[in-house]
């Protein structure tokens, strides 16, 4: 045998092609990926591809059901829903990942080392997050906001240092019962480092609840927003994100009831997509599932 | 057994849980009980201190002057004053007061009461925004800005227990309507002192069970952002024609939500209704909508210390490129007028020179004047409302209009009704949303806000002349035609400098039940509480 053969034969499939693998399989969530991928790309594409701009008025047309000029009607100043919806999108989409990515960055690092490292140090860790549970949302975010000024990354941040405190719990129950199994025991007496341990052989296992959690943290993060933009504290009109349509459209649904249908279907398509993928990743990525 | 009657027991509760739950209308009109949506959360209760409708509405039904208003015509009729005398030079006043006048704790009500309010509400550590409501009594100008300490000095008179004179610099025609307002509103002394001092701001007397007033209700609960209620005041002098037996206002400062609070049967009367749903009304309910003039202007505020808001070039290319008209049709859309001057027309047969007008093209070269060629350079600025939806709308349309025609970039900004006074109050602000209500049927009561330094002009605008014609000569002029010819070189001056920008002129839209009785449309939106009933036979 080659040197080469032998690599490839040695060379097991890692985790990650074996979870692709495993999930090529799951149609819905392969279409769960698909469309949130369209919904990015058209996220990313939006100033190109609006047909209007999003704060162009036409007060004399005021709200008019869908048409042929305005495919998903206008708002009660006129403006394209169509094109409110893509740029709303655009914000609701990127707080959604980058305040959920803050959360997951923060939550698993912070549980995993608490879980792991136990006694003091787990104690002084998880303390910490007792006290951040405590301190009321509302008045944490609102301080941010009057110390840094209104700034929409800014927001995205604040959600994200607040949502991880749960996350960080989940995970630090998950590893404190890995890492009395067998294979760390195995990993630590083969003299591989702690911080190896953690990364290829602790965080791989809380994965499955911690998708599972992810995928519920994006939508509520979405309707985080909408909520603080409704109280002054997130993005401003002109500006807008699905929450905040959908918002100002429950106020009109009796008049016009397309302000509230469409957000809300674009919202809901983008939630049912995340909770598909969701889904088949966690079964995808389970290292316990069968390989066969 | 026991086991089975405590399972009938519970069994019965769940059953009265569940029963029809009756609504607050029919219920209220089966006991008298008045439900009020009432905008924003009351900031206070201290007749001294508030200025919004809101607490106007709270306080008219606590506290009584010495006159009152008659709801059909606004006609001065006797509060706790139940006659009076002008001397021939129409500078003197005489007040009888009531024998039966009475506070709520039974105290009487006396002419050393109104003279001691008075001078509480002219003490400058108090900060009274509404003191130059007493400027025409004679000496109170001097007194208020400190160049006399002496109140004696100050014509208000205490001649006998029920007797108070008040001397007036000038015959002032429309003296008689301040009465009713609530800057002339007695309060109680004892009680008053009892939590603090006179002049402080904030102390726990307006809170329910330390509240002691003279009105036709007593306060009786206050739940934050919940409601507040007030119940028949027994002590009242007028007690026997009061036929409500409380009144529960709520602070709503969503009107959606209030509206469908009118819809479940919660409430009685609303403050003011959705944009959207006025057209509903119109064609399904017509006979609970009531639209009616309203004797205010909706108008945006510079604060004109703060630059670029100090050119006046800058404050004309935005009043220039407001379009008027689009507001009022498309989007408050409830027969409201395009402001044309600061004072709505036809005030007491007042109507100013029409000034505002919309020309994006003028407005342009304003601004590329003041140094902002097609808006380069302007400074990103932001515009405060308090947060309602309705002002909400404006904003928006109102912003996109200067995106437009002028190129600039403005950013909306909301708060709470507390922070929003605070920041206005504090002149911490660039532009900012306001509404003027009139006090009193007098185009006085719209200009005489704007001279130097007074409490309600929080845009640090002055001007020397125009504080003169306020101040000085219209006081003095002799009869009508002079005094509106006066009013209207003042009203020339604001509106050429303009430190505030006039939108629209108010119409007062507001949902009320049909067993509502009493209730009559004027041009204040005045509500006499006392003269208002519920038919308990009504549909509910």
């Amino acid at each position: 045998m080659t040197e080469q053969q032998l690599k490839q034969f040695t060379a097991g499939t890692s985790l990650w092609q074996d979870a692709w693998l495993r999930l090529r399989k799951n149609h819905l969530a392969l279409f769960g990926l698909l469309v949130l991928v369209t919904m990015v790309i058209i996220a990313i594409l939006t100033p190109w591809i609006a047909p209007y701009g999003y704060e162009e008025q036409n007060l004399i047309l005021g709200a008019s059901p869908p048409s042929a000029e305005h495919w998903l009607g206008t708002d009660i100043f006129g403006r394209d829903m169509l094109t409110r919806i893509f740029y709303g999108g655009r914000v609701s989409l990127m707080v959604g990942f980058i305040a959920t990515g803050v959360a997951l960055l923060i939550g698993v690092l912070w549980g995993t080392i608490a879980g792991y490292l136990g006694g003091r140090v787990d104690m002084v860790m998880m303390r910490l997050v007792d006290i951040l549970y405590a301190l009321p949302f509302m008045i944490f975010i609102i301080l941010l906001m009057v110390v840094f000024g209104r700034n929409i990354l800014l927001l995205f941040l604040a959600i994200g240092a607040v949502e991880w405190l749960t996350m960080a719990r989940i995970v630090r129950g998950q590893v404190q019962n890995l890492r009395k199994q067998e294979f760390v025991e195995a990993a630590y007496s083969l003299g591989l480092s702690r911080w190896t341990i953690i990364r290829r052989h602790l965080i791989p296992n809380t994965l499955g609840p911690v998708i599972v959690y992810t995928t519920l943290t994006i939508p509520s993060v979405m309707l985080l927003e909408a909520f603080l933009s409704f109280l002054g504290l997130g993005i401003q009109p002109p500006q807008s994100s699905w929450g905040l349509l959908i918002n100002y459209g429950v106020e009109t649904m009796e008049e016009y009831p397309w302000l509230l249908i469409f957000p809300g279907l674009a919202l809901s398509i983008t939630l049912f997509a995340l909770n598909f993928l969701g889904d088949g990743l966690r079964d995808a990525l389970d290292p316990k599932a069968s390989k066969d | 057994m026991i086991n089975k009657n405590l399972f009938v027991l519970f069994i019965l509760v769940l059953l009265v849980g569940c029963g029809q739950s009756e609504s607050n209308v029919s219920s209220g009109n089966r006991i008298g009980i008045f439900h009020m949506g009432n905008g924003t959360e009351p900031q206070e209760l201290d007749p001294h201190i508030v200025t919004g409708v809101p607490e106007h509405n709270i306080l008219s039904a606590l506290l009584e002057g010495l006159v009152r208003k008659n709801p059909e015509n606004l006609e001065p009729i006797p509060g706790v004053a139940k006659q009076w005398r002008i001397s021939e030079d129409g500078t003197v006043y005489t007040f009888q007061l009531r024998d039966d006048a009475h506070w709520s704790n039974g105290n009487p009500v006396t002419a050393e009461d109104f003279r001691w309010s008075y001078w509480r509400a002219m003490q400058s550590a108090l900060g009274n925004k509404y003191a130059y409501m007493f400027y025409p009594i004679k000496n109170a100008e001097a007194y208020l800005k400190g160049e006399i300490d002496d109140f004696r000095q100050v014509g208000i008179k205490v001649l006998d227990e029920r007797v108070l004179e008040i001397t007036l610099t000038n015959p002032t025609p429309y003296f008689l309507q301040l009465l009713d307002h609530q800057s002339y509103f007695p309060v109680h002394r004892a009680t008053i002192e009892k939590f603090g001092q006179p002049d402080e701001r904030g102390t726990r007397w307006t809170r329910p069970g330390n509240f002691v007033g003279n009105g036709a209700f007593q306060l009786t609960e206050w739940r934050l952002n919940k409601l507040i209620d007030v119940e028949k005041n027994p002590y009242y002098w007028d007690a026997s024609n009061v036929t409500l037996n409380g009144i529960r206002f709520y602070p709503t400062e969503n009107v959606s939500t209030e509206e469908r609070m009118f819809r479940a049967g919660q409430l009685h009367r609303t403050g003011s209704i959705p944009i959207d749903k006025i057209a509903v009304y119109k064609k399904e309910n017509p006979e609970s909508l009531r639209i009616a003039p309203y004797l205010g202007t909706y108008y945006y505020r510079f604060n004109t210390e703060k630059p670029p808001f100090d050119d006046q070039r800058v404050r004309k290319a935005l009043n220039l490129a407001i379009d008027r008209r689009q507001i009022v049709e498309n989007v408050t859309k409830g027969g409201q007028l395009p402001a044309k001057s600061f004072t709505p027309p036809d005030t007491l047969g007042y109507t100013a020179k029409e000034m505002l007008g919309f020309d994006p093209e003028q407005a342009r070269q304003l601004l590329a004047e003041a140094g902002y060629p097609n808006g380069k350079g302007f400074p990103v600025t932001s515009l405060l409302y308090n947060t309602s939806e309705g002002h909400r709308k404006i904003a928006v349309a109102i912003q996109q209009m200067w995106k437009q025609y002028l190129n600039i970039d403005i950013t909306l900004n909301n708060q709470d009704w507390k922070v929003y006074l605070d920041s206005v109050n504090s002149r911490n602000y660039e532009i900012s949303r306001a509404g003027w209500i009139g006090d009193y049927v007098d185009p006085n009561t719209f200009l005489d806000m704007w001279i130097t330094d007074g409490g309600n002009n929080q845009t640090g605008w002055s001007n020397p002349r125009y504080d003169e014609i306020i101040s000085k000569l219209a006081p003095a002029a002799v009869d009508r035609a002079t005094r509106y010819q006066l009013f209207q070189e003042a009203e020339t001056i604001l509106l050429t400098e303009l430190p505030v920008i006039p939108i629209y002129i108010y119409t007062s839209i507001s949902l009320a039940h049909p067993s509502i009785r009493g209730l009559s449309n004027n041009i204040l939106n005045y509500v006499s509480y006392k003269s208002l009933r519920l038919d308990p036979e009504a549909k509910p």
